[in-house]
């Protein structure tokens, strides 16, 4: 997947750059709350019971205050992704402890004809176990440099 | 109260969640140690299911991956024949269960 194809899943409607949430599960709901605005996702109950039983596997809080909240899910029809950026950060039982200030929500559907939920996954971890990567990303003043930012990994 | 229909979806993402649990851990090394937590969390969503569904939903496992699929401007999203309309308006409010006519798959409105 090149660099166009990966930054073309975000869009600046399913961009928090002020999460209001201090908890947990709070944090999830609002994370869900604009596909829900966007009629993307019929019931909010049942993403969220999914999104629950995947931390339930483990946390997805990978460290360095980054959290990246995904499932495969029936409810959903294509993929889609809702990134938000909490000044304070949450507590998210992350691996290494750290409250968490970034998120990335990933919801894809179980059938996914472009094949693409896994190799996103596997490039958003990958460049944001990068050491300053999310400091950058957290800093950046508009949705158009956050975008930039993170095409360029 | 969740319809038996949107415990069906339930059951469905957590057996694919269980399955790619592994590829998570090894592949983008996001750790996954709650593989049993989650197997019980699938032995009580399972206790809420009618066991004529989850007999249903097994038999089809054993022909298809996905033995739930999506509807999508009332076709099937497994074969993609259009359904009748007698199944559009229940169909859409979760109402009961409702299998394909030509290919058997369970079916759910996602719109
Ligand atoms: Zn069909």
């Amino acid at each position: 997947m090149n660099n166009g194809e990966f930054v073309s899943y975000f869009k600046e409607e399913f961009f928090i750059p002020k999460l209001k949430s201090k908890k947990k599960k709070a944090v999830l709901e609002e994370l869900i709350q604009p596909l829900v605005n966007k009629k993307l996702i019929k019931s909010q109950k049942l993403v969220f019971e999914t999104l629950l039983n995947r931390e339930t596997l483990g946390s997805t809080g990978i460290g360095k205050q980054v959290a990246i909240p995904h499932c495969r899910t029936l409810a959903i029809p294509e993929i889609c992704i809702v990134v938000g950026v909490s000044e304070v950060g949450i507590e998210f039982n992350a691996s290494d402890g750290k409250d968490v200030q970034l998120f990335f929500l990933i919801l894809g559907p179980p059938l996914d004809e472009s094949n693409q939920y896994l190799p996103i996954l596997g490039k958003l971890c990958e460049r944001l176990r990068k050491k300053t990567f999310k400091d950058k990303l957290v800093k950046a003043e508009s949705y158009e440099k956050f975008i930039k930012l993170l095409a360029k990994g | 109260m969740r319809s038996q229909v949107e415990l069906l979806v339930l059951y469905q993402d957590i057996l694919l969640m269980l399955d790619e649990a592994k590829h998570e851990d090894k592949c983008m090394g996001i750790e996954v140690e709650g593989v049993e937590k989650l197997k019980k969390a699938l032995e009580e969503v399972a206790k809420d299911i009618q066991q004529r569904y989850i007999r249903m939903f097994e038999r089809l496992k054993t022909r298809y991956s996905h033995p739930l699929v999506p509807v999508q401007e009332d076709t099937c999203l497994g074969c993609f024949s259009k359904l009748p309309t007698s199944y559009h308006e229940r169909g859409r409010n979760d109402e009961g269960i409702f299998t394909c006519e030509n290919c058997g798959r369970l079916l759910y409105w996602i719109e």
